[in-house]
């Protein structure tokens, strides 16, 4: 066998969701990097007004990174086999990380208390979700909270941080290219293992549907948020919602 | 540091490109490392990043439509193979899309 397709399907699976792999994937792609940048990447003018909407985007991405590092904890337990907790185990290392790179940029940009500053900052719409969201963790379910977290939650991230990236400056730029090619996992994971369930048990399908009727709005709203405060044209939050939507559509879960 | 899964080992699973070229009539492929940098080192070569407008999926890819990275075979891919994306973890089953007659990749869940 020389190609990684002729694994057998448990063989993959055991390895990717492995900290092994994990360990060796993140070595290759944060290797050298401070804080999520290499330190020849270095800061550049910004005039006054781009970093206070700069920080208003930073503040919302910290309340997202929370929920998820939260969620992916408390889903551990509630986890129904051994690949899904270590996956998780390496996704709470992730999120941990992309928390304190975020907090550790709003300082750079001259917020002395970041906690504070998220909290006075941070959209309504993505708070309601955090909460729902943790509610559902504590209620232990484990599709919803998956769909609701993985799903809505990382494919959300993935779009909003793939665009904010190409027109970021240096430093922001590279740290969210780096928190991105961990969300590709982290939304893998959750396609990957709703559509399983879903597959195995299709009486799931309605609860799960019923979430996405609660959750889409409070998504929805935060995206166009994001995109009017990083001063992004206005259809791009159609743009973006469409990558979101893909997933649920191929797990199912048409609009 | 070495990972527990190496690649040269055992017979290509059912499904694989391998398994479905029994008498090895596909075009074969040597996979350069692009520097995709998303995977353990030994996997590098299987991805590589689209590029996007301008450009042009060789017979041996096809794009994860999860996560939009496109993945590499050391063999011609063909309508029933399976692949995997090892960045977003997903199991992939190669199909032709009869709209626009391109080969696509379709989760299996």
């Amino acid at each position: 066998m020389n190609d990684v397709h002729d694994l057998d399907p448990q063989r993959f699976y055991e390895e990717v969701h492995s900290f092994e792999f994990w360990f060796q994937a993140v070595e290759g792609y944060l290797g050298g990097t401070t804080w999520g940048r290499r330190p020849e990447t270095v800061d550049a003018p910004m005039a006054a007004e781009d970093r206070d909407r700069l920080i208003t985007v930073l503040c919302n991405y910290c309340v997202g990174e929370s929920a998820a590092l939260e969620g992916a904890s408390g889903l551990i337990v509630v986890a129904p086999d051994r690949l899904a907790k270590v996956f998780l185990s390496t996704q709470v290392v992730d999120e941990g990380r992309h928390l304190e790179v975020f907090h550790h940029r709003l300082r750079e940009l001259g917020v002395a208390d970041p906690e504070a500053e998220v909290e006075r900052r941070a959209s309504r719409s993505l708070q309601t979700f955090r909460r729902r969201l943790l509610d559902l963790v504590a209620s232990k379910d484990w599709e919803a909270a998956i769909f609701a977290q993985n799903v809505i939650l990382e494919s959300l991230e993935f779009a909003v941080f793939q665009d904010h990236a190409r027109d970021a400056d240096p430093v922001t730029a590279e740290i969210l290219r780096g928190v991105v090619k961990d969300e590709r996992r982290h939304m893998g994971f959750g396609e990957n293992e709703l559509g399983r369930r879903v597959a195995a048990a299709p009486h799931i399908r309605a609860r799960i549907g019923q979430i996405k009727k609660e959750l889409d709005h409070l998504v929805l709203e935060s995206l166009e948020e994001t995109v009017r405060t990083l001063g992004m044209p206005r259809d791009e939050d159609e743009r973006l919602g469409r990558i979101y939507l893909e997933s649920v559509a191929r797990l199912g879960f048409g609009s | 540091m070495s990972s527990a899964l190496d690649v040269d080992e055992g017979e290509p699973a059912a499904g694989s490109p391998a398994a479905n070229d029994p008498k090895g009539e596909r075009q074969r492929f040597v996979l350069d490392d692009t520097g995709f940098d998303e995977v353990p080192k030994k996997y590098r070569r299987f991805y590589r990043k689209w590029k996007g407008a301008g450009d042009r999926l060789a017979a041996n890819e096809v794009i994860c439509p999860v996560c939009k990275v496109v993945i590499r075979s050391s063999r011609t891919l063909l309508p029933g193979d399976r692949v995997y994306c090892m960045p977003c973890m997903s199991r992939l089953v190669v199909a032709r899309n009869e709209a626009t007659g391109d080969l696509e990749a379709l989760v299996a869940y």
